[in-house]
């Protein structure tokens, strides 16, 4: 990646809408001084801030600098990068739905385009209220007369079909659909990128990858810990809308797509909504809710989710839920794709696992018991934390006599790899100014991501389902095994560890 | 047809058919016991290996009065098992594990005692064995060899190489000392039946009329096999329970010297007495690999020609025959290791799943693939011959330089072939072997190379030779025990850069427990009777057939072998031949060490 010094060389601003978020301060900058100091971004580039609060460059420089990291493993030059980098950084304090502050962005932007091409990239970092008013005045007011304009919008985009696509149909109001960028941070996790290239670039996968071979496939979220005082926004989503309809649902896709004709985003894109569409609406009877409760253990008190002052104390809203989906074609007639996401759990992790159907006609089944589908193979993707890929396989125990056990065959990345693997930010930031729009969401993706939602959580909030209580810190409702009990599974993340 | 009786000592040829009829009828009606509970056993072994320690102590809780009497009690024992034993109907329906329990006696006795193999590889194996609890309660171990010597000296000679499992120290003195003393010698010449009589009587005495079972480790040169099989077979058989040889390679030089050897083994053994040896079976990896296969989802629906491009079987030494090269020379490489060894693990690799674990079922399906194999073709390997090299002011000989060996000869120290299975499931997919003496490094392993992924999406990522990039699954053997399968993979970070990593198992990191030697395993199946390791008559004939035409060819034509230098890569005539069967060698790509 090199970049001439080029007086013609287009400029690219990237403008921040919503600096002084926690989002912009801990995810955002940081994720572009990394790409700035790794020279992955053009050479001549503006990042501007733009927030209500009255801040002045040097106000936001200081704000930022307290945040930047250095990649570990090459400290060098760090200080100096730091300022060099805090140097293309400016501040512009407006209101989020005036048009005229907006035009004074541009203003400032084209000083410092210096009339060469410009392209201009908006991060919205805001609450959904007000995402409409920004782009209809960034897009009206702060366009790029010569170059491109991107915007790339976070979740939540909706809290359902309706809302989602109203949210959309406006947005298409001032943008084209590839202007949009809608970001979901898991797919520029290293692993979830690299599930393509495990599936499709090894020949040992590929046979494997359907219903004849894989009795159910398990995506597991967890995080250890709750809400914390911070419930107000998660309050009027709960855990299906913040995490499954979208991440989890995102990674099923990748997984269980079709091969693409090519790894163009448009070619992998239609694939993923193949599979979306393939799939069964949600039913309230494959679905479980959670909501932890207050727990005390070694003397320490946690609280429950409705001891958090931003929530309501009669929240009936899901701190956790499992569920069983089935994708109805060829491939995975039958296969039940397990999901399960809390927050307050015993511990943080993301994987997918891929549980293998028992050999049949095993030679050695005498050596495992009556219950073969817990002696079966299976395939870990461990998105975090602690990056691998394991295969388990059942292998004899050195020694005389003929003991089997499942061992693993390993890729921990962090033993194999000795750089830092990147934050998902910094990709996706990175493939937003390449206009690489693979990992990002199309329309029609996340209207097919709602369909399959919508009917179950208007169902849920309709008959004010009773979440399943789970103490702070445990293993979440028992609730979840008797869902995948149903379907003959058996959650893997509880045997490891 | 001289060469067919070279085993056969003249003697031999005294005795009438109807004699030998006579003698085994004998030794296999005592060998009725284990054929017959053949089905349970198979079974209750691999239960009873689980937990080795508990063996007896199990039984005995096991609710029959019978088996607690003899237990505690040893010499009431003795007329019980007599009765269990004697009349055949009764014994039929006697559960296996019963029979076992009332503690028949074991007599090892290792011919040859006072050699190398026996001194670094059985009395240790024995050992091991004793110390991990695996022997029958009531065993000796007998030495025979002409040497004269006393029990002691031969207990000063064994103490010297015995260790103890690295993990396991303690008691170490105390129970080798208690081994020792179940140690006794006899000397003896190795064709003499008086002198195998007085063994006997030996055996007896310390039998004490047990129920006696006894095996017999022939360590000695082949051309002395056959009389002491016969010597043993008329007089140092067990008269009340099973017999057993354990015969180690070479098993003949040829078809017609291999067929020979058989026939005369044949004359005072039945096929269930005879034990060969193949101590490469004997490895963990070796044993593991129909776990892989039969016991995993994953990869039997890769393993064929569909998905296989081909495997690899390598060995190498990074030493010569150091002076010791007298034996090697009349064989070479290619019978050393290809024929046996290698073959082996090829036949264990691509036969069909067996219809069960039990040993006949495995041997059947093993004989199914040798048969089904092309004989090798002179175009199909390629031979070579270590010569001396001097690197960092040290000098290594050439493989002539030894002493004991003729300085004119064409002996191939190295050898690399390249095989064919003409069956459905590997029809075109080559089998490439490659064995030699003095290369740079020590190791054995298997490589499977697979196809590369049709119409791969990440095609650009890869260059023009998509062979290059596909997975491997690689058995290491030896040394540092391991299984990796190697997969393209992302490099972490922005952009899309693949690379090949490992999906690794390494059994050091993996299992703590130190790996036993291929000798314990053998010796335990062999006391055990379970067969499976150990290679069956027309297995040996059906491997003999795939290289006798091409050995012979290879004298008669005398080839001269490539010479490479000592602790190269060997000869480069290996790549060529690879490279003609579209196949890059794993071991020299670079990417592993």
């Amino acid at each position: 990646m090199t970049f001439d010094i080029n007086e013609n060389e287009p400029t690219v601003s990237i403008t921040v809408v919503g600096a002084s978020g926690d989002l912009a301060k801990k995810k955002i900058f940081p994720a572009l001084f990394a790409l700035y100091y790794e020279d992955c971004l053009p050479q001549q580039f503006t990042i501007y801030g733009y927030a209500r609060s009255k801040m002045t460059d040097a106000d936001l420089r200081n704000m930022v600098s307290k945040t930047l990291t250095c990649r570990i493993d090459k400290r060098e030059n760090c200080t100096e990068k730091m300022e060099q980098f805090l140097k293309k950084c400016f501040y512009h304090s407006g209101q989020y739905d005036s048009p005229e502050n907006f035009a004074e962005l541009d203003q400032k932007l084209k000083e410092h385009e210096g009339g060469r091409v410009s392209n201009r990239l908006f991060y919205l970092s805001i609450p959904p209220n007000i995402f409409i008013d920004s782009v209809r005045c960034a897009s009206l007011s702060a366009s790029s007369g010569n170059g491109w304009t991107r915007v790339i919008v976070e979740k939540p985009f909706g809290r359902d079909s309706e809302s989602s696509a109203a949210l959309t149909k406006a947005l298409k109001q001032y943008l084209e659909e590839d202007q949009i960028f809608r970001i979901d941070h898991y797919l520029g996790k290293e692993l979830v990128e690299n599930l393509s290239v495990l599936r499709f670039s090894n020949l040992i996968f590929e046979p494997l990858w359907s219903r004849q071979y894989i009795r159910n496939v398990q995506l597991i979220f967890s995080e250890d810990f709750g809400t914390e005082g911070r419930g107000g926004y998660f309050d009027n989503y709960g855990i299906i809308r913040d995490i499954m309809q979208n991440h989890l649902l995102q990674i099923l896709a990748l997984f269980a797509m079709e091969t693409p004709v090519s790894l163009d985003a448009e070619d992998i894109r239609n694939e993923k909504v193949k599979v979306l569409r393939s799939m069964r609406p949600l039913q309230l009877e494959n679905m479980v809710v959670g909501q932890y409760k207050s727990h005390t253990k070694g003397g320490v008190t946690y609280p429950a989710y409705t001891d958090d002052k931003t929530v309501p104390d009669d929240s009936l809203t899901p701190t956790f839920a499992a569920a069983a989906l089935f994708i109805d074609n060829a491939r995975w007639d039958g296969v039940p794709f397990l999901m399960k996401a809390g927050k307050a759990l015993h511990n943080k992790r993301a994987e997918i696992r891929v549980q293998f159907r028992h050999v049949p006609g095993n030679l050695y089944n005498q050596n495992f018991g009556t219950d073969l589908d817990r002696a079966t193979n299976e395939l870990v993707i461990r998105v975090q934390p602690d990056e691998a890929i394991y295969l388990k396989i059942n292998n004899k125990v050195p020694g005389l006599g003929m003991r089997l056990d499942r061992s693993n065959l390993n890729l921990h990345y962090a033993a194999r790899y000795s750089k830092e693997i990147p934050d998902a930010y910094e990709r996706l930031l990175l493939d937003a100014v390449e206009g690489e729009r693979r990992l990002f969401i199309r329309s029609d993706e996340l209207d097919a991501a709602w369909a399959l939602f919508t009917p179950l959580l208007k169902e849920l909030e309709e008959k004010k389902i009773i979440p399943e209580y789970y103490p702070y810190g445990s293993r979440g409702p028992v609730g979840a095994h008797y869902l995948a009990a149903k379907y003959n599974v058996r959650w893997g993340d509880g045997v490891d560890q």
